[in-house]
């Protein structure tokens, strides 16, 4: 932050620049004389400091403050007027960029607080969320801990060795499918207090739609989708299924806005990543061991390639290698049924964890499955370190230039375009040099960039399935009744979240979301968005309008269009649906279709019971708003972020 | 990119019918009038590719029952061609491999060496991991995990014209789009042919299709007009050829299964001459580490489904048998000995199916060693004596014609083994 701070004192003040610079560079004295000169000197700098501070400790927080609170209300305002953006266009990039989804209110909304204030509150990813606390109560499980869940949820082939072992079933009457075991498997779960690990799967799914859907802290959301597809795990994997929740909820998404270097030492040992690219099982070789277990090196590889320095980052096979070697023992705790059980005995002795080893909750790092030999990677020498090699290894390549371009393109395709302009990728990159990989400072390089903001850059993004779904959600202002329904949908129009198989998570790009197959399923998917039933949504189009009840289809579609498509060209939209719209026969099909028979509706003329009628009208109406809005939703305008 | 709608070319059959949205369009009814006596397909070829997720016990398929060692190895699974009382014998196809009796639908086109059986047949990576195995032999690099695309996405891309592509040419009838296809040609995942259509009401269902019509042909962004455009071009095509009660062809009999019904609608799609040439389905349950049978049970049910999906398929299609060929392959077989739970676990080699008109059938190719420990790999396993890209590169070339076998499958080099003529 203190780069924005200064500079927004540099264009008003100088002297308050020169100030807030002094102050600046006093504490940072004061850090620099404590990491190079130790505790001595560290404690003469705080003398200094403190003698100083006592004469002008007044007059440097006095106007200190006045510079923090002037900053917090204007930061440095985004380039967009350059690009020839209005406020209100710009308000629009920024929400189709760093939120799941926006009607027009929500534009407003941040030009009254300020597109930067907006920006850099959604950086800091504090919002408290009550609300959205209280819908994910249900699926509160999603967010237990590993050792919580493998011990609630145990695997399916568990359940049955357990069963087996227990003498529950016979050892030949395991058969899946047939209804003796069905029985057993549902009365023995009952009996044992444990849940069937499906259906964990659906409480995390669930809990991720709501989450996109209504938190507060939307900048997060996007970002953790971001990087668990940057570190792609996958439910396709059995060993590596169960620890995906935990993934997800506590090595991502609190790191999705910190450090880089710290979210990729988390992945690396995490469960979920150790099982899916094997580095779990991954030990030194011994020429003369009886089974043959060795090197697997499809960590260190992806480690590499996927998650660093990129395909054509410079890297060789042997550098592969040497680091899979750094990287041996670094493995799983053993947890109910998962991993080695014998681990933990191997290495401890009493409560003592042995030389070199270490356990911290759900990781092992395992010095006896070590490699201790020498090891080089890109020209960089590894002595035997145990643990702290592989740590060097992961902030050593998170340090690299090729790492820093590599992960800032990403970024910027997610964010920007399918083809970002090198400029700001050189941006972001150096910016992610230069703050050792904090995300806030990457991120915030990339919005202050012109190129962020260039006209060819406006919707030149496609919506995934998945936000397309979500955005259908937040600029309808729905509610979500049953979010699996939901995500039923995000799979059908060819997004089948967490099942990407390969490594490198599903690819970013237009043409891989809209192709022949999908395409249809997202007009099948906003025609039936506004039905409970198909969609799990239950929303109320009268409300959105503030209660101002069409007078027509034609009417209605200019409401609605101005709300999910705010400045969008709607001119197009409305002429090429006007007609249908207009046409005589479109309320009768509608009302029909609703099961408002219009025959039957003549003789409830005579009919005593008015309501009925109005009733009835009402759910033709209903019918007719949701036909428009799921042309809305269907259309390609809606297609694009 | 290929020129859309060039597929339509393709389709004079049926298309001047009643065409589901009211009417063919303007440039399909020139498109087929140009090309009428010009068919452009007429040797388009298919592959269909059965995928048998869960590893196949390849060697209670096609067991060699001469062999002592197996015989002691199973020793409540082991099947003979000898008949024993209330006992299906295994049908003895040379002396030396016996098929299990639930696929007897195959023996007909065994005998007509239609039918080729690969033994021994896997992959050269030892994982024992169905997720990593099967990544393995989807994407066709054993050793690669990061490869992006899978093998059969890479055939169409290597299939050599361009310009004819359509969106039919490569379909998956799965729920979603299998690794085998990831990549960067276009292929459709598709569970259901019926649902491929603006859907809801009959009574609003066409002004729908026709307003979202409207709107994608006005659409600014080029990606969606264009596919918009393909995708209502494709809907009409498939719906107004589409049977509402389809009835395949020489009274064959589909199983009422997952894979009966992928492999119906994989022949409703070659007959119907969309511009298909690389069709995937897959069958599930082969995991059989618990109680899996014998010419009853889990396992005799399952490939009962296979052989009886398959043949029904076959005889469907009779007219266009020239022109396809169906592969089964499954990611590793299992342990030569039987588990403590008359299962059988991971192992290394399985074998494969290979059915068509070019095929060098009514024999088993590969290597098949006497099961004895010593031969076994890791003294357990039948050892991979053919590596899955022999077969399938050989396939690529002599019936897709795809020459350039060195990017289907990188980093390998192998020759074909003489399983197609």
């Amino acid at each position: 932050m203190a780069r924005q701070h200064s500079e927004c004192v540099k264009n008003k003040n100088g002297l308050l620049f020169l100030i807030l610079k002094k102050t600046l560079t006093l504490i940072q004295y004061r850090r620099l004389n404590a990491r190079l000169l130790g505790g001595f000197l560290y404690k003469r700098a705080n003398d200094v400091m403190l003698y100083q501070g006592k004469k002008i400790s007044v007059f440097f927080l006095f106007f200190l403050g006045l510079c923090f609170s002037y900053a917090q209300k204007n930061p440095e305002v985004f380039p967009y007027k350059a690009a020839g953006l209005s406020e209100e266009e710009a308000a629009i990039h920024l929400l189709s960029r760093f939120t799941y989804g926006y009607n027009v209110n929500d534009v407003g909304q941040i030009q009254k607080e300020g597109l930067e204030r907006w920006f850099f509150r959604q950086l800091r990813g504090k919002a408290t969320d009550k609300e959205l606390a209280e819908m994910l109560e249900p699926y509160a499980d999603a967010m237990l801990d590993n050792k919580t869940l493998a011990e609630k949820y145990p695997r399916n082939t568990r359940v049955r060795r357990m069963m087996i072992n227990d003498g529950y079933i016979p050892k030949d009457s395991v058969i899946n499918g047939s209804v003796f075991f069905k029985e057993a498997y549902k009365n023995y779960l009952a009996e044992k207090g444990f849940k069937p690990e499906q259906e964990l799967y659906r409480k995390f799914i669930a809990a991720k739609v709501l989450r996109a859907a209504f938190s507060a802290n939307q900048l997060q959301e996007v970002m953790t989708d971001f990087w668990f597809n940057h570190f792609n795990v996958s439910f396709t994997k059995p060993q590596s299924a169960p620890f995906i929740p935990s993934y997800e909820n506590h090595v991502i998404r609190p790191r999705a806005l910190g450090k880089f270097d710290e979210l990729l030492l988390a992945t690396a040992k995490s469960p979920a990543m150790l099982l899916y690219l094997d580095n779990a099982s991954s030990v030194a070789e011994r020429p003369n061991a009886k089974n043959k277990i060795g090197i697997n090196e499809n960590y260190a590889r992806e480690l590499l390639e996927l998650h660093t320095l990129g395909v054509d980052g410079g890297y060789t096979q042997k550098d592969v290698s040497e680091a899979a070697r750094i990287l041996t023992g670094w493995t799983i705790y053993p947890l109910n049924g998962y991993g080695n059980q014998n681990l933990i005995k191997q290495i401890t002795k009493g409560n003592e964890v042995q030389r070199q080893s270490l356990i911290e909750e759900d990781f092992v790092f395992a010095a006896n499955k070590h490699d201790k030999r020498q090891k080089t990677v890109l020209g960089k020498d590894f002595e035997n370190n145990g643990y702290d090699e592989g740590v060097e290894l992961i902030f050593y390549l998170s340090s690299r230039p090729q790492t820093a371009r590599f992960v800032s393109k990403k970024i910027a395709v997610r964010f920007v375009s399918d083809t970002p302009q090198e400029a700001l990728i050189d941006n972001m990159a150096n910016a992610f040099l230069a703050s050792e990989g904090d995300i806030k400072k990457i991120l915030t390089a990339m919005v202050y960039s012109p190129a962020f903001w260039h006209r060819d850059n406006i919707y030149s993004k496609v919506k995934t399935p998945f936000e397309l779904a979500i955005s259908s959600v937040r600029a309808l202002d729905a509610q979500v009744e049953n979010p699996n329904r939901l995500i039923n949908w995000v799979t059908r129009m060819g997004e089948k979240k967490y099942y990407y198989i390969a490594p490198t998570g599903f690819p970013d790009k237009s043409s891989y979301w809209i192709n022949t197959g999908s395409l249809l399923n997202r007009m099948n998917f906003g025609l039936s968005f506004t039905s409970n039933k198909a969609s799990g949504i239950n929303i109320d189009l009268l409300e959105l309008t503030r209660h101002h009840e069409p007078e027509s289809p034609e009417h209605a579609l200019d409401m609605y269009a101005k709300l999910l498509l705010p400045t969008t060209d709607i001119v197009t939209l409305k002429n090429r649906l006007s007609p249908l719209l207009t046409a005589q026969n479109l309320q009768k099909k509608v009302a029909k279709s609703s099961g408002a028979d219009l025959h039957r509706q003549d003789e409830d003329m005579l009919a005593v019971n008015t309501r009925k009628i109005n009733n009835r009208n009402r759910k033709s109406n209903n019918a007719m708003l949701a036909q428009v809005v799921g042309l809305i939703i269907g259309s390609p305008e809606f297609q694009r972020r | 990119m290929y020129t859309r709608r060039a597929f339509l070319k393709s389709s004079g059959l049926g298309l001047l019918g009643i065409g589901l949205m009211g009417g063919v369009p303007t440039f399909v009814a020139e498109a087929v009038a140009r090309e009428k006596n010009n068919p452009l397909y007429s040797k388009r070829r298919v592959i269909v590719c059965i995928f048998q997720r869960g590893a196949m016990d390849g060697l209670m398929a096609v067991s060699p029952f001469e062999d002592v060692y197996f015989r002691e190895a199973r020793p409540t699974l082991f099947m003979d061609v000898v008949q024993k009382a209330s006992e299906n014998p295994l049908i003895d196809l040379d002396g030396r491999f016996g098929l299990h009796p639930s696929m007897k639908a195959f023996e007909r086109v065994f005998r007509d060496k239609r039918l080729a059986i690969v033994h021994g047949i896997g992959s050269p990576n030892t994982t024992r991991s169905h997720f990593d195995a099967q990544d393995y032999m989807e994407s066709g690099t054993p050793f690669q995990k990061n490869t992006s695309s899978g093998w059969l996405n890479r055939a169409v891309g290597l299939l050599g014209h361009d310009n004819i592509r359509t969106p039919f040419s490569a379909v998956s009838v799965t729920p979603a789009l299998p690794r085998s296809l990831y990549g960067e040609e276009e292929a459709l995942a598709i569970s259901d042919l019926k649902t491929f259509k603006i859907q809801g009401n009959t009574a609003l269902v066409n002004q729908n299709a026709k307003s979202f019509e409207d709107l994608y042909d006005k659409a600014t962004n080029d990606l969606l007009r264009d596919t918009g455009k393909e995708s209502f071009e494709a809907m009409k095509l498939l719906q107004s050829n589409l049977a509402k009660h389809y009835k395949p062809a020489n009274n064959a009999v589909y199983p009422n299964s997952g894979l009966g019904n992928s492999l119906k609608q994989i022949a409703q799609l070659i007959k119907m001459d969309v511009g298909l040439e690389v069709a995937f389905t897959e069958s599930n349950g082969w995991d059989t580490h618990f109680n899996q049978g014998k010419e009853t049970g889990i396992f005799a049910r399952n490939v009962g489904d296979l052989s009886n999906a398959i043949m029904a398929f076959w005889n469907d299609i009779e007219a266009y048998q020239d022109d396809v060929l169906v592969m089964t392959m499954t990611e590793f077989g299992r342990t030569v000995h039987q588990n403590g739970t008359n299962g059988t676990d991971h192992g290394r080699a399985s074998c494969n199916f290979i059915l068509g008109n070019h095929v060098d059938g009514g024999k088993v190719h590969g290597i098949v060693d006497a099961l004895a420990k010593e031969n076994l790999e890791d003294g357990r396993d039948l050892p991979v004596t053919t590596d899955f890209r022999t077969v399938f590169s050989e396939v690529a070339d002599k019936h897709l014609r795809i020459k350039n076998k060195n990017e289907l499958f990188p980093d390998w080099n192998g020759e074909g083994m003489g399983v197609l003529r």
